[in-house]
């Protein structure tokens, strides 16, 4: 004979007890979270509900909100780390509705999969902050990000005008295929360089945004384009990886390096500026300083946000990394 | 039977859970076996008593005890739980599947695909994504029952492949569901993947629950189940008792791609999208909650009632260290220490019993 083990029975019980009725999503209860009461003087949890900390520029994001949020008498952040799965962010955010937090600040891994639980926050009355990376639809309070296209644009100007003013052969090493922000960057590139049409890009090849595989794919690149006069890499890693073939194959000083993100970090593309291996990087701006900005008008302040902040990069160069270093807030 | 002899050396002829006793203990020595026996179930028992004390509050009410959060937890470990039900039988003959969280991405783009794509409706759509999930399980069963290559490679090549396959097939991009009648857009019935029975008792935990009820049932009352437990025990001596090794074998396999598949539909259904990437790592949580359940990774040991005990209590950690805010990084250390703990606790039970 062989007996059930009890969570089968239990679960055969509790099915024979669930009636059929089966609802929507959209039919969730309203009101189960009220609206947190805005006002000075009060205490506020802010949910941060990250898509992947492996990544240093999502790292520097949360110490980003983090230190600006000790900067806000009442504020409190907790910042759930989704290690790039969708599946894991979602349980996230229905944890932090669960608990009720009075704001939440999300840079959602990617939009479609995020959207539902994200809205179901929203109609919660949990005020939501949307960084870098948007959801579907309207059902957030504010969106902060930075323009890629307009990244790429002004890399290609300095391109055009101060890197190869006489024109030139540039090998491009692409970010990860598919993402939005590669497909930005590169398409403002060529809108920058446009203005120069003797610069040519001579290869393109994708290094998955990782300083290793930059590295490897501009091995082959340096090799099959002998003549070439300048890297433009999508990221500062993987422009870290071709300075390294360039440097192995002897060429590092024939050729300029130049990367975007600019993290104020020890292994980011500042200090490479700073210490000559890149010609110039980019700012890809964070957010997070702006997001507890944006948290401190909904909740302590009472007022209206801006639906959408766009966020300014800035070029780094030798002239100024030192500096912006320090006011991008990095520790040396 | 051979696996009664590796549970423990016990002396009954007990069936797969090894040898039956009363429940009762009746000496220090069957308290210690009662233990071990019912270990990921105390397990559970102790996690979930750990996760009521240590619940934040809300207006008097404990957060972890409320309906909307046990539904959470159940309904965010049902994917990793229903393949876990598959690896289970894969483990228990001795394989490992380390292919199926790619094959979850796999499934998960032709769901999206051909409902988003190219039109089809909720039925063919599931039908056509099973039969690929346990095509794919079959071809892995075969070449590791048939040709004899090692399941760790032949399941090590599987998860590339089905990665390439679902990376191809969706263009490298996450394919969104959205849905309504017109072209483009899925059929709403869907979307029921993302409701709740009553509100309270979302559908992926129906169908977890359901799988693991008929599971059990089958871990312990077919004949199969006594082929896969022989097989994983001796698999010489099985095949000299007349056991279709090779034909369990390809079942087993088989069986792991079919759930891993109403995972990935589910997966598709609760994103809303089909992305190509989806499913890094599931292999390892799904592993995870087979050993938490007291499965040996030697073979032939082990229960479902275990495994479904261990994906449940991994969800509760999960759950209860993020409603406590325990940082990212302490909840993977604590995670992983309670892996070798249960493992530890598996061999400590060959030892003492």
């Amino acid at each position: 004979m062989h007996r059930l083990s009890r969570p089968a029975l239990l679960a055969v019980t509790a099915l024979a007890l669930a009636a059929c009725s089966v609802e929507q999503p959209e039919s969730a209860p309203p009101g189960d979270a009220a609206a947190a009461e805005c006002g000075p003087g009060r205490d506020h949890l802010i949910g941060m509900s990250q898509a992947n900390n492996a990544e240093p520029y999502r790292e520097v994001m949360n110490t980003d909100v983090e230190t600006a949020a000790e900067a806000v008498d009442g504020f409190e952040v907790n910042v759930a780390d989704a290690a790039q799965d969708n599946s894991k962010q979602v349980a996230d955010v229905e944890n932090f509705i669960t608990q009720q937090v009075d704001l939440l600040i999300i840079s959602p891994n990617e939009a479609a999969p995020l959207t539902a639980v994200v809205a179901k926050a929203f109609d919660s009355g949990i005020p939501v902050i949307v960084l870098d990376r948007k959801v579907e639809g309207d059902k957030y309070t504010a969106f902060i990000g930075a323009d890629n296209t307009e990244i790429g644009r002004q890399v290609g100007q300095y391109y055009a005008q101060t890197l190869l003013p006489q024109g030139g052969k540039v090998l491009e090493i692409a970010g990860l295929p598919g993402s939005t922000p590669a497909a930005e960057r590169a398409a403002g590139f060529r809108e920058g360089i446009a203005s120069n049409p003797a610069i040519e890009i001579v290869a393109t090849q994708t290094g998955e945004w990782l300083r290793d595989k930059g590295q490897a794919v501009a091995d082959a690149l340096l090799k099959a384009h002998p003549d070439a006069n300048a890297v433009y890499s999508h990221n500062d890693p993987m422009a870290e990886g071709a300075y390294l073939a360039a440097d192995a194959a002897g060429r590092a000083g024939d050729l300029t390096f130049t990367g975007i993100d600019a993290l104020p970090i020890p292994s980011g593309g500042i200090k490479a500026v700073e210490q000559g291996r890149l010609k110039a990087t980019y700012v890809y701006p964070t957010g997070g300083r702006e997001a507890i900005d944006l948290a401190k008008k909904i909740l302590v302040d009472c007022t209206d946000v801006p639906r959408t902040t766009t966020l300014e990069t800035e070029q780094v160069t030798a002239d100024n990394a030192a500096q912006v270093y320090t006011q991008l807030g990095g520790q040396s | 039977m051979t696996e009664t002899a590796k549970a423990g050396g016990g002396t009954g002829t007990g069936g797969p859970e090894g040898p039956r006793r009363s429940l009762l203990p009746t000496d220090r020595r069957s308290l210690t076996q009662t233990l071990f026996r019912f270990q990921s179930l105390f397990g559970l028992v102790v996690v979930f008593v750990v996760a009521v004390l240590a619940s934040p509050q809300r207006n008097g009410e404990l957060i972890f005890l409320s309906l909307s959060n046990l539904g959470n937890v159940v309904r965010a470990v049902s994917e990793i739980g229903i393949i876990a039900i598959g690896m289970t039988f894969v483990i228990l003959v001795g394989g490992i599947d380390l292919s199926v969280g790619a094959v979850l991405g796999l499934s998960a783009v032709g769901t999206a695909i051909l409902m988003v794509d190219s039109g089809w409706g909720v039925l063919p759509t599931v039908v056509v994504v099973l039969l690929i999930g346990a095509a794919f399980g079959a071809l892995q069963g075969v070449a590791t029952a048939v040709i004899g290559i090692q399941a760790f490679i032949v399941t090590l090549a599987g998860l590339q492949v089905a990665r390439g396959l679902a990376r191809i097939w969706s263009g490298g991009v996450g394919v969104p569901i959205a849905y309504g009648d017109g072209p483009q857009q899925a059929p709403p019935s869907f979307e029921i993947l993302r409701g709740s029975i009553n509100g309270v008792l979302p559908v992926p935990a129906v169908i977890f629950l359901v799988l693991g009820a008929v599971a059990v049932i089958v871990l312990r009352t077919t004949a199969f189940s006594r082929h896969v437990y022989a097989i994983g025990g001796n698999e010489k001596a099985a095949r000299l008792a007349g056991v279709p090794v090779t034909r369990v074998k390809i079942a087993v396999f088989t069986i792991a791609g079919l759930l891993t598949a109403v995972a990935g539909i589910i997966h598709a259904g609760q994103l809303s999208q089909g992305s190509p990437n989806d499913g890094i790592g599931y292999e390892l949580n799904a592993i995870a909650a087979v050993v938490i359940g007291g499965t040996s990774l030697a073979g032939g040991v082990g229960t479902m009632s275990g495994t479904l005990a261990g994906a449940l209590l991994l969800g509760i950690l999960t759950n209860i260290l993020g409603l406590n805010n325990i940082d990212a990084n302490i909840q993977l250390l604590i995670t992983g220490l309670v892996i070798v703990a249960a493992a530890g606790l598996q061999k400590l039970r060959r030892t003492v019993t």
